[in-house]
């Protein structure tokens, strides 16, 4: 009984840290919003003297094509998250559950290109990637946001398939399953919240490459924080706000999107391992 | 013999990309720190621009200053992420909507992450002016300068702000994806909540703990576009340093840029490798 | 029944992730830039020039930080060429360094680049110019350039004392201006003595951006133009040690100006950015910057306030002309002559000296214009907080050669900082 009462009481004390967390992280977004719909606001007013349309009338203006560069960044970001996680799912299993030789090494390896500056990677690689014809070119911002992407995508599948380990794989094996259906009804429904997390993640790291993708795409492929980056630079507080503002929006969406998708793709499979 | 190849053939696509890529650009990076740099006529390998930079007053001061940056951020935010991630799971609360605010931070990319301190911290930021309001400084200027100062409290701050929600999804990921039985278990033969935390939670979590420090340490450490904005004009972080290196429209000074971002890429290896011999002990220590 | 409808569904959202995919990244490989034969572009004749013109895509490359200005080119530059010659114009965010930076790579490399036109001037084009990055001279192709600009004038012969040779053409015209409330300055300042007194009676609410921010390094340049003169300076050796003698007076005033700052001057705003949204917030009470029209803007958009004005010095203040090159590996020279041609027009320089659209100073040489071309510039409101054009024009001394910049901005650093 009075365990059950300190229990209570734990629980109430973490709501609270956890809420007072929660406000502190949200509200410098909170102050964005009014930002982004404050044409006015000097000091030393808290609240705005006038609120206007500017900026947000000029993202959603086809002319600027912000949303036009909104959706390719959004095109880009997918396909990087897919081809990451594509390539990470068995790199990231094999980290996680087999013990070979020169292990520590690779895993040192994969952590690597999130550690080093982009800069320095991106400068050595710009010319290669000209001589090859991959630079200017979507397919070459694809490859070069794979950089910082897999690390994230690799480390975190790892974690995962580190903590499910093989067993249960065996044992579909053992009862007869083959190596697909294995993966497809054992392994992919196990690792779908890991892939849900590193698809998110991954989406997020290439959402808002900047300097890899204006080095490489060289102008020819125009990302959304391209025609954010500015603003936030020129200081034009509004405008920088409400290119935020419509970025975080975005990239809400796609995530919640991401994760329907995947958690209604393994719906059905779910309740066997309940 | 399938056996021994087998990790090797799944680990292939991944690292062609990652040797193909990131290990060519660092290669060519390398080599123009060693002045090789033949597509600008400079053929001769020599140790002079480490020699160089390595004994420059500024530069020392610059990587004082990022190391100092990157170590506070992210231990700041490895201490906030785990309290976070553990109180967000004990929460009795319905957790439907926390679960979804507390990622936030992550999906905003880092130069946002400036304007918001800016627009926060800053000497008109919504701070100063509710202390203005309530009286405690009556103009501007009173208020601490917390933005372009030395001791980097905005850039510091920025990286909190986006490393604390970072930490706690990765953490909050792992508890989640591990079976509660095990700290039930616990529970039952008597141990108390704080004993779970420590020697059951903690270790479990411990290696995800240990690669998300790694990632916002080399990050902040390693990244110019928050000190760039926020940062003071002298001490400048390392990247800031080397960027303006790299943006000289002058070609021979590029050596130069390639010699800091050798140094930035070595001493975050360094890191690395530290902490994963701490990591090893602390195993040890807790098997 | 149902599980067996779920599998098919599987299977098909799988293959359209696939395909999807696979057609992302084999389809947008065939975006190759392809690269048109321009070698004796210049030695055709106008018409055959915009007849290859007609139909392409040209990418503009330049500074994207303001909204006036991005919206000029969105909404009229691109529209007109669209309707004009049917030209699609891409407009590029991207800073002049970064360019500049990309067309160094490429120039080692020896391959086509991506921009076709570029916005450029000061030690960038000397930068450009010396890594031989320019396509030219071409100028003297274009139509407009010939008709209405006057190519003998200093401001058109010379980019912050280097001498443009026809790998430029004008594009506007920048002048520094100070920028002040009028509900809190009350009388404005003619020149530095007045500046100093004005500052000692309000310590704490002026200053301006540390160098190398270029508005902040101008405004150290105007202060030494209107302590010592600007004469001197266009016949004067780049030489530190001469410079610094020259400028000692300035320094010693800025010296005796720098605990009246903000925050006594211990620390100076980095960017002008800065300095615009201190002044915005009341923290400071006048404010620069080197577009003469741009406070005009602010005060539209709400982010000045209304009481916002602008002066110059009644010695002058630094003008400055901006430009438009067109790199030498640019994909579709052609395309940019005649864009570049196109904003030379009184029809582009009057919608864009129009500060509801940007307010940027034409650079066509009013004698040159007829009676009714004139009239189209006479006509336009200039906006609250901005001055006119003959007030500008009158007050405007020429830049000091680009390579003393860095210079006084370093004798800056050792003696004010």
């Amino acid at each position: 009984m009075g365990e059950y009462k300190m229990n209570k009481r734990n629980r109430t004390l973490s709501g609270f840290i956890m809420h007072i967390m929660i406000f502190l992280l949200i509200l410098p977004l909170l102050v964005l919003v009014v930002w982004s719909f404050s044409k006015s606001w000097p000091w030393p007013n808290i609240f705005p003297q006038e609120f206007g349309l500017r900026g947000i009338l000029h993202v959603l203006d086809p002319s600027s094509r912000a949303l036009k560069s909104l959706l390719l960044s959004i095109r880009l970001s997918l396909v990087v998250t897919i081809v990451t996680l594509i390539l990470s799912i068995p790199a990231a299993k094999t980290l996680g559950v087999y013990s070979f030789k020169g292990k520590q090494f690779i895993k040192m390896l994969v952590l690597a290109p999130i550690i080093v500056p982009p800069v320095a990677v991106g400068m050595g690689i710009h010319l290669t990637f000209i001589r090859l014809g991959l630079a200017n070119r979507f397919i070459g911002v694809v490859l070069v946001h794979l950089i910082p992407c897999l690390p994230y995508g690799i480390r975190i599948l790892t974690d995962v398939f580190e903590i499910i380990g093989e067993s249960m794989e065996q044992q579909a094996r053992v009862l007869g399953a083959n190596s697909i259906q294995t993966f497809t009804n054992i392994t992919l429904p196990l690792i779908a919240p890991g892939l849900i997390s590193a698809g998110s993640l991954v989406f997020i790291v290439s959402f808002s490459q900047y300097f890899l993708t204006f080095l490489i795409g060289g102008g020819r492929i125009i990302t959304f924080p391209m025609m954010m980056f500015p603003y936030i630079q020129s200081g034009d507080r509004m405008m920088a706000s409400a290119y935020s503002m419509v970025f975080i929006l975005a990239t809400l969406v796609v995530l919640i999107m991401m994760e329907k998708a995947i958690k209604s793709y393994y719906s059905t499979k779910n309740y066997f391992y309940l | 013999m399938k056996k021994t190849i087998k990790p090797y053939i799944m680990l292939l696509p991944a690292m062609t990309i990652l040797l193909g890529i990131f290990v060519a650009g660092l290669s060519m990076a390398f080599l123009q720190s060693l002045g090789y740099f033949p597509t600008i006529g400079l053929q001769e390998f020599t140790l002079n621009y480490y020699k160089e930079v390595l004994t420059d007053h500024g530069f020392l001061t610059s990587l004082r200053f990022s190391l100092w940056i990157a170590f506070v951020s992210s231990s700041v935010s490895v201490v906030l992420g785990v309290l976070l991630a553990y109180s967000i799971v004990k929460s009795k609360h319905k957790k439907g909507l926390e679960e979804i605010v507390y990622k936030l931070p992550v999906i905003v990319p880092h130069v946002v992450a400036t304007l918001l301190v800016y627009n926060i911290l800053g000497q008109s930021g919504i701070i100063a002016r509710m202390a203005y309001a309530l009286g405690f400084i009556s103009q501007q200027s009173e208020f601490p300068a917390l933005l372009f100062d030395k001791n980097g409290f905005g850039i510091i701050l920025a990286y909190v702000w986006k490393g604390t929600p970072f930490i706690a999804m990765v953490v909050y990921t792992v508890l989640s994806n591990m079976n509660n039985r095990l700290s039930e278990v616990a529970l039952n033969l008597g141990a108390t909540n704080k004993q779970v935390f420590w020697h059951v939670l903690i270790p479990l979590t411990m290696p995800s703990i240990f690669s998300s420090f790694i990632i916002i340490f080399a990050f902040s450490f390693g990244a110019y576009e928050v000190p760039f904005l926020i940062g003071p004009t002298a001490p400048r972080a390392l990247p800031v340093q080397a960027y303006a290196e790299y943006m000289n429209a002058d070609l021979r000074h590029r050596p130069y840029t390639m010699t800091i971002n050798m140094v930035l890429t070595f001493i975050s290896f360094l890191c690395i490798w530290i902490y994963h011999k701490t990591f090893k002990l602390l195993n040890k220590y807790n098997g | 029944m149902i599980k067996e409808k779920k599998t098919i569904m599987r299977k098909i959202i799988l293959f359209l992730l696939i395909a999807g995919l696979i057609l992302n990244l084999v389809g947008c490989t065939q975006e190759a830039v392809v690269a048109g034969e321009n070698e004796d572009l210049l030695e055709t004749n106008w018409e055959s020039i915009l007849e290859e013109a007609e139909g392409t895509e040209v990418n503009f490359y330049g500074w994207g930080g303001s909204q006036m200005t991005n919206d000029w080119l969105d909404n009229f530059l691109a529209l007109r060429l669209k309707e004009e010659y049917n030209i699609t114009l891409n407009r590029v965010p991207m800073d002049i360094d970064q360019v500049l930076n990309k067309l160094l790579g490429e120039n080692q490399m020896n391959v086509t680049g991506t921009a076709d036109v570029i916005w450029i001037n000061g030690e960038n084009f000397s930068t450009a110019r010396t890594n031989d990055l320019l396509y030219g001279p071409f100028t003297h192709k274009l139509p407009n350039f010939n008709q209405y600009i006057d190519v003998e004038s200093v401001e058109v012969k010379y980019d912050f004392g280097f001498p443009v040779e026809g790998y430029e053409a004008p594009y506007g015209k920048a002048q520094f201006v100070l920028v002040y409330d009028e509900a809190r300055v009350e009388q404005v300042p003619k020149g530095h003595e007045e500046l100093m007194e004005l500052v000692k009676n309000n310590a704490g609410k002026f200053t301006y951006p540390a160098p190398p921010d270029f508005t902040g390094s101008a405004f150290i340049r105007n202060i030494i133009y209107d302590i010592v003169g600007y004469e001197q300076f266009i016949t004067m050796k780049a030489d530190k040690e001469v410079i610094a003698k020259a400028i000692q007076p300035a320094m010693d005033y800025l010296n005796e100006l720098k605990p009246y700052l903000w925050r006594n001057g211990e620390t100076y705003p980095s960017t002008i950015a800065q300095l615009h949204n201190m002044y915005a917030d009341h923290e400071v009470f006048m404010t620069m910057n080197y577009n003469s029209n741009e406070a005009a803007a602010r005060i539209q958009t709400g982010e000045f306030p209304r009481t916002t004005n602008t002066f110059v010095f009644e010695n002058g203040t630094i003008g400055n002309t901006h430009f438009l090159a067109i790199p030498d590996n640019a994909p579709n020279k052609a395309g940019a002559l005649a864009v570049i041609d196109f904003i030379l027009s009184v029809e582009a320089q009057a919608s864009k000296y129009n500060p509801d659209n940007w307010g940027d100073l034409p650079v066509l040489d009013n004698a040159r214009l007829s009676d009714s071309e004139r009239a189209i510039f006479d006509e336009i409101q200039i906006g609250k907080g901005a001055l006119p054009q003959h007030i500008l024009l009158d007050h405007r001394v020429p830049e000091m050669p680009a390579n003393f910049v860095p210079i006084i901005e370093e004798i800056w650093m050792e003696n004010i900082l």
